[in-house]
């Protein structure tokens, strides 16, 4: 397990949004784990075609094999896609939850309110036994080497009370062989021309399943067969969500009944929204509800303690 | 202590704390952390005395569940303590660890964030003189040789980015047991003299041998019966080094000390010879022999006198007060007279002849 330095730490503005938002709403302090990626940082050299028509003088694009491993130039660059919140102190890395498909465990976060701005005791420790359980190790995108899960997330608010609520949060590293915490910049990622470097690094956490497609293949007839099985079970989770409507009209859309067969497909479109709505809503009632039991059960707590303190 | 909103797990660990720690912390700041009752008090941050300064450690509890052990932020300067603590857990691996007491925390059980907190404080004295040995000074490295082994003596580091570094040392001194020495003495812990010692860091064109900063320092109870800041420091010599400089500062402190402490006497028996004159006191300091009033007339004048007695006595004459009994100033407050240190004395006196005098 290498010990390399991370250049920066990435994390999309929706999932930083969405952590924020967790620590916010929830009553008490909260841990939990972070996902996503760390790569080699490759310098684009592209952009976008900004200029009408003329200029087209073809872009020199370095094209990129295997890197060497322990290059000192390497850059590397850590992408949080996603987290997983449980109430502070109940993540024990010994029984960590599998990471989600196609992203590895980088590490974990700890956002407690009203608190200095700096790793505490217990922080330190837990980073300190992530990042020392070589299981949990996982490989650097286009490289052979590998990386513990060493990246820490500290949220919190300002101590004193002020009239604008303010988010605090400072990202680390945590450095086993130095046994200390890295201060590390955060890069808050959206869409648009300004993050054009992170295309590059993009992989897709939820990869499109694949369809099916005639191909005269040299397969085994076993092999064939479990394919064949693996796909159709694809193909009707597909079914599902499609409501019927069929990948072969897809290719009506081009040529001249495309005005015809759009409408079809606006249609489905509307479905799904639909069914998107219907199913926030859901949530939105369900999380209402959770609401008010946990409102509830707060105050007989502090019935049930203020009874036992005055015993 | 226990102010309001504190929950009363926490409540009785801190109380427990402030009356039981051999060194006197405090609770410098309490607030809440709790995003629905504000008034419900989970976090704080307590003072605690450390090499003649004193360290500042955040706790922070959750209200949510008071039962569960504490978290701790230490001071900003002190960032590398947290990687002193990892290498020294597990080189250890000592049952007395702060990591082991805070993962089998018992919340019920109100002696715990003593002995955390006590632990932390142990490990934090071993990290300063870590840091104290890795300074690169052949003469901070012959002081520390040479004076480590003295028990209870605490180092630091200080190192800011203005500032130059420096080494301070807090040199217990005697070991007298000054509270048994007083009979009736009401102190809870016998009163303790420390010696600090600053050496500026890394500035080699400074003479080596010049001498460090020295200032005798003391807890406040020793004041009723000897006044530290009248003690004069005994020269620093060239080339001296603490481990010569100590033995012959603590001779000169204890004899002064035991004189302080006889001097006790000398004041009781000036209260007592003025007692045939004046009467019985209304009230005296029995312990200290400090103060007394006595009632004292003038025609059908009656009029309280305090005596203010220092510890230089009788070098020092007493210091002596009239209030009336009667005359009431504007605000209602008796008519009291300014000092009078104004009439006859000399320290030579007998104490019956200097009662004599005052009257």
């Amino acid at each position: 397990m290498d010990d390399l330095p991370i250049e920066k730490i990435a994390i999309s503005g929706p999932t930083l949004a969405s952590l924020i938002q967790r620590f916010y709403t929830s009553p008490g302090p909260i841990d939990g784990l972070l996902y996503g990626h760390v790569s080699l940082l490759t310098p684009s050299t592209l952009s976008d075609d900004t200029s009408s028509s003329s200029s087209s003088l073809p872009s020199t694009s370095t094209s990129t094999s295997l890197p060497p491993i322990s290059s000192s130039s390497q850059t590397l660059i850590a992408t949080i896609t996603s987290f997983l919140s449980l109430s502070a102190g109940h993540v024990n890395p010994l029984l960590l939850p599998p990471p989600p498909p196609s992203s590895s465990l980088l590490g974990w976060f700890s956002a407690r309110r009203r608190s200095p701005l700096r790793p505490s005791l217990r922080e330190f420790s837990f980073s300190h036994s992530l990042s020392s359980l070589p299981s949990l190790s996982f490989p650097i995108l286009s490289s052979r080497s590998s990386l513990s899960p060493c990246i820490f997330l500290l949220l919190s608010s300002p101590i004193h009370d002020q009239t604008i609520h303010t988010h605090e949060y400072r990202a680390y590293q945590f450095r086993s062989s130095l046994l200390s915490f890295d201060p590390k910049s955060i890069e808050v990622i959206n869409i648009g021309p300004a993050f054009r470097s992170h295309y590059g690094a993009f992989s897709p956490n939820s990869p499109f399943p694949s369809l099916p497609c005639d191909h005269s293949s040299s397969m085994a007839v076993d092999e064939k067969k479990e394919e064949e099985e693996r796909l159709r079970a694809e193909q009707t989770q597909l079914d599902d969500c499609a409501e019927g409507f069929q990948v072969k009209r897809l290719s009506k859309l081009m040529g001249n009944e495309a005005a015809n067969y759009s409408a079809g497909l606006e249609d489905l479109y509307g479905k799904m929204l639909v069914k998107i709505e219907t199913l926030a809503r859901q949530v939105e009632q369900s999380s209402a509800l959770v609401f008010e039991q946990e409102n509830h059960n707060r105050k007989l707590k502090y019935k049930a303690a203020r009874f036992t303190g005055s015993e | 202590m226990t102010s309001d909103g504190v929950p009363s797990i926490i409540a009785a660990q801190l109380n427990y704390l402030l009356s039981h720690f051999p060194l006197s912390v405090k609770i410098e700041h309490l607030w809440s952390g709790s995003k629905f009752s504000t008034g419900v008090i989970d976090r704080f941050t307590i003072v605690i005395p450390y090499c003649l300064d004193f360290i500042k450690w955040d706790f922070i509890y959750n209200s949510e569940s008071p039962i569960s052990a504490p978290d701790v932020i230490f001071g900003a300067e002190d960032e590398n303590f947290l990687s002193f603590l990892a290498r020294n857990d597990g080189v250890e691996g000592n049952a007395n660890s702060a990591k082991n007491c805070l993962s089998d925390w018992n919340g019920k059980d109100p002696t715990r964030l003593m002995v955390l907190l006590q632990q932390l404080r142990d490990q934090y004295m071993n990290y300063q003189r870590k840091r104290v040995d890795e300074v690169d000074d052949d003469r901070l490295k012959f002081e520390v040789s040479t004076i480590a082994f003295r028990e209870g003596i605490e180092m630091h580091l200080s190192s800011g980015a203005e500032k130059p570094e420096e080494v301070k040392f807090a040199v217990p001194l005697t070991e007298m047991n000054i509270d048994k020495m007083v009979h009736g003495c009401p102190w809870r812990h016998s009163p303790k003299i420390y010696l600090q010692v600053i050496y500026p860091v890394g500035r080699k064109y400074v003479s080596a041998s010049s001498a460090p900063r020295l200032k005798l320092l003391s807890t406040s109870d020793l004041k009723s019966i000897f006044s530290i800041e009248d003690f004069k420091l005994p020269p620093w010599l060239d080339g001296m080094c603490m481990a010569e400089y100590l033995p012959h500062l603590e001779e000169s402190l204890e004899k002064q000390i035991l004189e302080a402490v006889s001097l006790i006497d000398v004041r009781r028996r000036f209260i007592e010879s003025l007692a045939p004159l004046f009467g019985r006191p209304l009230e005296a300091d029995p312990i200290f022999c400090r103060k007394a009033t006595f009632l004292a007339g003038s025609g059908a004048f009656t009029f309280l006198v305090h005596f203010s007695i220092s510890t230089q006595f009788p070098k020092q004459q007493p210091g002596l007060m009239l209030q009336s009994s009667q005359h009431m100033n504007s605000h209602g407050v008796p008519a009291k007279s300014p000092l009078i240190t104004e009439y006859p004395w000399s320290p030579r006196w007998e104490t019956s002849v200097m009662a004599e005098k005052i009257l």
